[in-house]
């Protein structure tokens, strides 16, 4: 049994092992923005409607404002600053940028971690199919076209 | 956030022992997309003590025994919605899970949160209730069975005690033949809570005649329930769409009973017709 004001947790954030004494008071996002300094994790809501702070909890595309810290005990974690390997932009990264679809910017971080999941799961995913995985994230410029393209272009 | 405890029990006879101590001073975290909401509610009072179940791999998985369906309480809508098990024996539960909230949401939402925190808008709950399904509360170490549509009290409000965890949801498979559906109906496509929904369930014989029909509409009546007087419209029928259409009537009969006319019945009265002829059209 766990009781005590602060919980030790292992976790891999980015490929990178932390073994951290926390408090358990608080959301992965605030954890991973305040305590970490990944900013690239959005706050938008904080309810679970936007979805601006998804990472990946395991390959799963989550809501980091809903996750009680303790509860990534033992459980990768993959946020945007992940995405790129060795100063290479990931191709979705790429594609975004190529399909204008960045515009205010602060859903990217969000889209590009739900796009990611499906095409770990999904590599040659239909219009369909990347508009449900998407679904989860609030877009309010682009109208989401120049976003299904990117996601589309990147599978190619 | 607000302060708390926070326990990681190890086992389920650790949790329900800690429930036992602790009752309403404790809450139950399982996916969490409801508890993390009200932790961090400024004018809300906050729990004592937050009991972290998620790590329990006993309350997590979908099996089948000879013809009884068990869902665990911490198995997520998305495990649901992709079960061959679910699928093949009670779709419409399955289409349930596949509407709730988002991607991200059907990640870490559960099952068992679904129905324990009962929202009148909770999705998987008409489909299980069409499904006769029954509940395991265990109070220390004694469990008990009850039928899922007598755990409601009215939204938010249910029979169990706080000292009571979740540890199973059963039911029968479909009877071979039946067809199910379920039909939501929010103000947007995603991440919509549900205004009105519909479970529906239909067995004709050979002869085209239905023998078995179940509707379980949502949002629209006190607590969820079988609306047998619209059932009862079908049994022995051949399916058409005045038959249909008279069922979706009687629903709306039934919500104006119980509720009286409100200020969105002129809405409710007409709409959930309308959807309880489109559920069970889809079990043709």
């Amino acid at each position: 049994m766990i009781k005590m004001s602060s919980v030790t947790i292992h976790t891999m954030v980015n490929r990178r092992n932390y073994e951290l004494s926390v408090s358990p008071n608080q959301t992965l996002l605030r954890f991973l923005r305040e305590e970490l300094g990944l900013t690239g994790t959005k706050c938008g809501c904080e309810i679970g409607e936007c979805g601006a702070c998804t990472v990946l909890i395991d390959g799963e595309a989550v809501n980091s404002c809903l996750v009680l810290l303790p509860q990534i005990d033992g459980k990768e974690i993959l946020t945007v600053e992940g995405l790129a390997l060795n100063g290479t932009l990931h191709p979705l990264q790429k594609s975004f940028m190529d399909n204008d679809a960045v515009h205010c910017g602060f859903c990217t971080p969000g889209m590009l971690m739900s796009a990611k999941a499906l095409l770990d799961k999904n590599s040659n995913p239909d219009e369909n199919e990347i508009r449900t995985a998407i679904s989860g994230n609030l877009c309010r410029c682009t109208g989401y076209v120049q976003i299904v393209d990117a996601i589309k272009e990147a599978v190619k | 956030m607000k302060t708390f405890e926070y326990i990681s029990p190890k086992s389920i006879e650790e949790t329900t022992s800690l429930l036992a101590e602790n009752g309403a001073d404790a809450r139950i975290l399982a996916g969490g997309t409801d508890l993390l909401i009200e932790l961090r509610k400024e004018n809300a009072g906050a729990p004592k003590m937050v009991l972290d179940i998620s790590y329990l791999k006993e309350l997590k998985g979908i099996t089948s025994t000879d013809g009884t369906i068990s869902i665990k309480p911490l198995t997520t809508h998305t495990e649901v919605l992709h079960s061959s098990i679910i699928n093949q024996h009670a779709v419409l539960l399955s289409s349930a899970a596949s509407v709730i909230g988002s991607p991200q949401i059907r990640n870490r939402g559960t099952i068992g949160g679904n129905i324990m925190n009962a929202a009148a808008c909770a999705d998987t709950v008409p489909p299980l209730i069409a499904l006769g399904a029954k509940i395991t509360l265990k109070l220390r170490n004694n469990s008990r069975q009850l039928d899922l549509s007598d755990l409601f009290i009215k939204p938010y409000q249910t029979k169990a005690q706080p000292e009571e965890l979740l540890t199973d949801v059963s039911f029968q498979n479909l009877p071979p033949g039946a067809k199910s559906s379920f039909i939501k109906l929010g103000r947007r496509n995603a991440l919509a809570i549900s205004r009105l929904s519909v479970a529906a369930i239909l067995l004709q014989d050979k002869n085209g005649e239905i023998v078995d029909a179940r509707i379980v509409p949502g949002s629209v009546l006190p607590t969820w329930k079988r609306v047998t007087e619209a059932e009862q419209l079908l049994i022995g029928q051949k399916p058409s769409k005045e038959l249909f259409a008279a069922a979706g009537r009687k629903v709306s009969d039934v919500m104006i009973s119980y509720t009286g006319r409100r200020w969105s019945t002129e809405y409710k009265e007409p709409v959930i017709a309308v959807l309880v002829k489109r559920a069970l059209e889809k079990c043709i």
